[in-house]
């Protein structure tokens, strides 16, 4: 009777247990799903794509695991939408709201854990869309977004993605402001060389924004046109399209913008 | 044991029954909207703890299936709108239709908002100001107050940064720095022939509201316009900032620790202004030349989640002679002002949806003047406790609330002149050692009541008690914006408003019969806006004056007979073509009239300018460099001729003989500014450059009328901003 008791609690416990992995195998499902989803979004650059992943993420929030990096991609997605805004003027509102929401959800991440690069990664980069609505706070911009990167510098030295928002944001500053082509192009190749050498922790982790280095890097060299930087642009942009064939960035900005540089 | 495995497999038959049920998938569809009943793309929906929902399409529907059943909670969530939360049961294999209306949390960018008489400016509806934009202004010199003149309904006084606004005397605008009365925020106020200047940083300020009328019942203690200002709370990085410029140069800087707990900030400031009048040769007989200091900042705690402790502090000097010429002396006018002000706040949210502040400030304010005979120390003191409240009550009502309350006391010692026509240094004079105190105590309470998308009310009353004459007053205030289009509103405003008389006239009259001076406002207005681009405000305004301190004939005998009415239209136009050129026109029509005495008929006041223009215009010629113009021209001010003199031989000095008061006009007033931004890298770091070139006409503006000895030749004093250049460059550290 002993022994059969014995067995009893044990697969009351198994069943415990494996109930629990379930619960786990789920929210790992479901954010490998979401996951999958947001790159086929952020690839299209599908405003409604990118609205119904974010639910997705939302909808994930739920399961109240790991909240911290669902909402840091629920932030991702707020700054994917605010940035496809941004080449309207009619749309400043649409920039403030989703930048607004995309710091708002990135505290929230931040507060649960504050040593994940990426979160600062993002923060520096959303810092940029407030140039678009809140342009008499210049000095909070500079001063916020220095914070931001420093911060992630601290925490991940070699994360790509901060070197891509260092590569784009010198990208578009001019030289006379220590910006420039130039500076931005070994930011850019640096961003690459990392992304090579790169393996996410959790196969749900970031792992966006290798096209995009792809891309500034081709326009980089072009815009740079030192001997040899047309071949090699050429060479970037073909091997970028075969490894993200689906990417509308390459195929539709990157491209038209190649065409109009040579 | 048969018992034990009975109940197991009747457990195992249950779960499995249960499973065969939750096996029939429901769906659960439905649309979510505004409440204007505009679909709302991307909300999410869900059932609370599951994974299972959709998000809506562009419209607003949204459908889904679930195997989950029984009581269940569907949340529905979008950016930018608060959470709904639908209790409802789930039956297996039924269809469930949910159409849901949600709320916006926040005001979006084209709310609606009751701001009848703020002329905005700035990107944001509920600023009126931008502290970029104050820089911009061509005459503005980078001062907040007189940026604000370019819009309708104020102006400037004697070309300076104390403003007088539709019709009122400057006296009757506050300025509220983080729920504290700042007073006498200026450096070389009132200083003969010298023009004041702002000791507010606007670049510290998150926020700037100026209403020139039909204000809110949180604004106590004051008749005609308020301008509100909100320093920012937590810096949001770290860095300095270094200004340099032929009369001035400053240093800023903020501060914030890597957890976000602690912030600061810093500015300080010096005049200097040598430099700057010997290259404009500007050859007014200075003695001292002007100097002055300012120096201030804020220290911010965060001690929860929503809790923020701030501390402001600003202290400023300023020093200046200037030679001026009376029918009895002839020497240097001798002004110096010390200010202080500091205000201590704690805010939190006692729930998700309320906030609650607290602050207590203190200021005092030291001023000097010598002239001839008169040797004046006056000195005064504000204290003041201050708690506000709000939260929503009901989904489209907000309720705001709060307390004060404030202590003010005045002194004033030294001599002065025993009769006002001779002020030679040997003349005959009363000494003064006087102090006066009161204090008061108010307390207001305001909805804010959003009828309808298009439709917003907001209603408060306020009273106040004032201890020294023990006066309590009650003033209700009523305001209404409606819109008419998606980009035009009609806005309407009323309400009583009570200011108490500056203790100096308690102290120099002897009395304590003085009442609240009391104006009832009446504003309607309309106004067209596309987007910030084309804005086009008309608003017509009537302010009734009564129980306002006058004169008996006796000099020093003051009453509370006055009473008088300023009317008048502000028209406002502003163009911007995106991304080159920005300007504005504003014209003010006024008539404002007053008893001069007890008893006499109404006649202009000090500040009836009748009309008044001011064309702005900034235009980006590249993305680095900016220049603009603005042209302000309006009526003459008021002034009282002398008519002739008798002679006193006791003070072997002539008396004046006035005519009517203000009954002469000084000639009208023009003025054109131009200005320069150039924005550069230097050292790597963020530089910009700055030229601005005052009056350029050098159009003599009247300052006032002085006369000989016998009153017999009338002299023009012209205003000391004759034309100027001046130029700077500001610097990141």
């Amino acid at each position: 009777m002993k022994n059969k008791f014995k067995i009893f609690l044990a697969a009351v416990l198994i069943l415990t247990v494996s109930a629990g992995i379930i619960k786990a195998d789920d929210f790992t499902d479901a954010m490998l799903k979401a996951k999958k989803n947001l790159q086929t979004a952020m690839n299209s650059y599908d405003e409604k794509a990118l609205l119904k992943s974010r639910g997705e993420f939302e909808r994930i929030l739920q399961l109240k695991k790991q909240e911290w990096i669902v909402n840091y991609y629920i932030a991702l997605i707020d700054y994917s939408l605010a940035s496809s805004a941004m080449s309207d003027p009619s749309k400043k509102d649409v920039v403030k709201k989703y930048t607004e929401s995309g710091f708002a959800n990135l505290d929230k991440s931040i507060l649960v854990r504050d040593d994940f690069a990426d979160s600062y990664v993002l923060r520096y980069a959303l810092q940029f869309n407030r140039w678009v609505y809140e342009q008499d706070k210049m000095n909070d911009i500079i001063a916020a977004s220095e914070e931001a990167k420093t911060k992630a510098e601290k925490l991940e030295p070699e994360n790509p993605r901060l070197y891509l928002m260092d590569g784009i944001s010198t990208y578009y500053t001019p030289e006379m402001f220590g910006g420039g082509v130039k500076k931005a192009v070994p930011l850019l190749e640096k961003s690459l060389d990392l992304f090579g050498k790169r393996t996410e922790k959790e196969a749900y982790y970031p792992d966006w924004g290798k096209d995009m280095t792809y891309g500034f890097l081709c326009l980089g060299y072009l815009k740079r046109d030192d001997e040899g930087d047309k071949k090699l642009a050429a060479d970037l942009y073909s091997k970028a399209s075969t490894e993200f064939p689906n990417s509308t960035f390459l195929s539709g900005y990157v491209k038209k913008e190649m065409d109009k540089l040579k | 044991m048969k018992l034990f495995i009975l109940l197991i497999l009747l457990s195992v038959s249950a779960g499995l029954h249960a499973q065969s049920d939750s096996m029939k998938t429901s769906v659960i569809k439905g649309t979510v909207k505004n409440s204007k009943g505009i679909p709302v793309e991307g909300a999410n929906v869900v059932i609370e703890g599951t994974i299972d929902g959709s998000t809506t399409d562009d419209k607003g529907y949204y459908e889904f299936e679930t195997s989950k059943s029984g009581k269940r909670v569907i949340i529905f969530t979008a950016v930018d709108f608060g959470e709904k939360k639908i209790n409802t049961v789930i039956d297996p294999g039924s269809t469930l239709i949910l159409d849901v209306t949600l709320s916006n949390t926040e005001f979006k960018t084209d709310e609606i908002t009751v701001t009848a008489s703020s002329f905005t400016s700035g990107e944001n509806s509920k600023v009126t100001l931008s502290p970029l934009e104050i820089t911009r202004i061509p005459g503005a010199d980078a001062d907040l107050y007189r940026a604000i003149t370019t819009f309708p309904g104020s102006n400037q006084v004697d070309e300076g940064s104390r403003i007088a606004v539709r019709g009122g005397d400057p006296s009757e605008v506050l300025t509220f720095l983080d729920g504290a009365s700042l007073y006498n925020p200026f450096l070389f106020s009132d200083n003969y022939n010298t023009s004041s200047y702002s000791t507010v940083n606007p670049w510290g300020m998150k926020g700037i509201n100026f209403s020139s009328g039909g204000f809110s019942a949180k604004y106590g203690n004051v008749l005609s316009a308020v301008l509100d200002l909100q320093s920012y709370d937590m810096p949001q990085g770290k860095g300095l900032f270094a200004i340099i410029g032929l009369a001035n140069a400053g240093l800023s800087g903020v501060y914030r620790t890597n957890d976000g707990k602690f912030g600061a900030t810093f500015s300080a400031g010096q005049f200097f202004v040598k430099p700057f009048l010997e290259i404009n040769k500007d050859n007014t007989d200075f003695s001292p030349v002007p100097t002055a200091s300012n120096i201030g900042g804020t220290l911010v705690f965060r001690t929860s989640r929503t809790g923020l402790l701030k501390y402001y502090l600003n202290y400023s000097y300023d020093n200046m002679g200037i030679r001026s010429e009376s029918p009895t002396y002839s020497g240097y006018y001798f002004g110096r002002t010390k200010n202080f002000f500091t205000n201590l706040k704690y805010s939190f949210a006692p729930t998700d949806i309320s906030l609650l502040s607290t602050s207590v400030s203190l200021s005092t304010y030291n001023r000097t003047n010598k002239y001839g005979v008169l040797d004046e120390v006056s000195n005064s003191l504000y204290g003041k406790v201050r708690t506000d409240f709000g939260t929503p009550v009901a989904e489209k009502i907000d309720l705001s609330a709060g307390l004060e309350y404030e202590y003010n006391d005045a002194k004033e010692n030294g001599r002065m002149p025993a009769y006002f026509y001779n002020l030679r240094e040997e003349a005959p004079y009363f000494t003064l050692d006087y102090l006066q105190k009161t204090g008061r105590a108010g307390a207001y309470a305001e909805l804010k009541y959003r009828l309808s998308d298009d439709f917003l009310v907001q209603g408060g009353l306020r009273s106040d008690y004032y201890t020294l004459t023990k006066d309590a007053v009650v003033d209700p205030r009523l305001s209404l914006v409606f819109r008419v289009t998606n980009h035009s509103f009609l806005k309407a405003a009323t309400g009583i408003y009570h200011q108490f008389p500056s203790l100096i006239y308690f102290l120099q009259g002897n009395t304590t019969n003085l009442k609240p001076e009391q104006a009832v406002h009446y504003i309607l207005g309309y106004e067209y806006n596309r987007d910030n681009d084309f804005i086009l405000r008309i608003e017509s305004f009537y302010k009734d004056y009564s129980r306002l301190v006058s004169n008996s004939y006796n000099y020093y005998n003051y009453t509370s007979e006055g009473s008088g009415f300023s009317k008048g239209i502000d028209a406002f136009i502003k163009v911007r073509l995106k991304p080159k050129f920005n300007g504005w026109i504003s014209y003010s029509y006024v008539d404002s009239k007053r008893t001069p005495y007890d008893g006499a008929d109404k006649i202009s006041a000090d500040f009836d300018i009748t009309h008044t223009l001011s064309v702005v215009s900034e235009y980006n010629v590249t993305d680095y460099l900016t220049v603009g113009a603005t042209y302000k021209v309006s009526t003459g001010k008021p002034y009282t001729p002398v008519t002739g003199s008798i002679y006193d031989p006791s003070q072997n000095a002539y008396i004046p003989l006035y005519a009517e008061r203000n009954s002469g006009r000084f000639p009208a007033y023009t003025r054109i500014d131009m200005n320069a931004q150039y924005i550069f890298s230097l050292f790597g770091k963020f530089a910009v450059a700055f030229l601005a070139l005052n009056n350029i006409l050098n159009t003599g503006n009247l300052y006032e009328y002085s006369y000989n000895f016998d009153y017999t030749q009338k002299k023009t004093i012209n205003s000391s901003n004759f034309r100027t250049i001046y130029f700077g460059m500001g610097l990141q550290l």
